[in-house]
């Protein structure tokens, strides 16, 4: 299944929604989007993935690209991942770098 | 023993056939969603190494081969590429994954994916060619119907 990206910029916030696969071949879409959304000097980008059924290393390489390129001041949130794309995530320590969670904002 | 085998552009539009060839197996293999899935990483980040590595500076991509071969204890995916010779499991592991991203260089993180991913992983150059082996243990059905 091919990739789907929608974007958003709401006030300080800049939001991606990524469904279906996120692999080499569709990676460069994702970073296009990434340095869009880094234009905009969000202090959050949320990524919400709650339809994205697979994500290979170009991917987790974006992720890593995004928090290079937009510092240490901006918090990714990566919202609602399946189990094995959060299992991914986890092998690969972007659990040290992303702040994962159900919604955004958060509930509560 | 099954057999079945995919032949492919090595370009990343062959990466989607690929993963879709490769879950089919798992598939049949009756293996779990997690090892369908580490399964399906391996082959992809192998092939994408292939793509991007391997064939770089070629006028013409070459192709790449998938062969699947099932028995009672075992799926192995074979993914054999024209490339240079790369050997993935002389690769180190990263060493930087606990480190936060802005201080990461990521690289590397394909292979490891692929390699930590699989019960089993052999490489060999065959003939001019990459040959990546990934066996997958399968489910003892025996053994899941004593504990069912």
């Amino acid at each position: 299944m091919a990739l789907d990206i929608t974007a958003v910029i709401k006030g300080s916030v800049a939001e991606i929604t990524l469904s279906g696969e996120l692999d080499a071949a569709a990676a460069p879409r994702f970073r296009q989007e990434l340095e869009v959304a880094a234009a905009g000097k969000p202090s959050d980008l949320v990524l919400r993935v709650r339809d994205l059924e697979y994500i290979a290393s170009a991917g987790i390489r974006m992720l890593i690209f995004a928090k290079q390129k937009m510092g240490p001041g901006v918090t990714v949130y990566v919202i609602a991942p399946q189990e094995q794309v959060l299992d991914t995530l986890r092998r690969t320590g972007l659990q040290y770098s992303v702040v994962v969670q159900d919604e955004y904002p958060a509930a509560g | 023993m099954q057999t079945n085998s995919l032949t492919v552009p090595a370009t990343l539009d062959s990466l989607a056939p690929i993963g879709t060839f490769v879950l089919a197996a798992a598939d049949a293999a009756g293996l779990s969603k997690p090892a369908r899935y580490r399964l399906r990483l391996a082959a992809d980040e192998l092939a994408t190494n292939a793509v991007t590595h391997g064939s770089a500076g070629a006028a013409v991509p070459g192709q790449i081969d998938v062969r699947l071969e099932m028995d009672e204890e075992t799926l192995t995916v074979i993914l054999e590429d024209p490339g240079v010779p790369f050997d993935p499991s002389q690769v180190p592991p990263p060493d930087d994954l606990h480190l936060p991203a802005e201080r990461r260089d990521a690289g590397g993180l394909g292979v490891y994916l692929a390699l930590e991913g699989v019960d089993r992983f052999s490489y060999e150059r065959v003939g001019g060619r990459n040959r990546n082996v990934l066996v997958m243990n399968r489910p003892n059905k025996e053994r899941m119907k004593d504990e069912g």
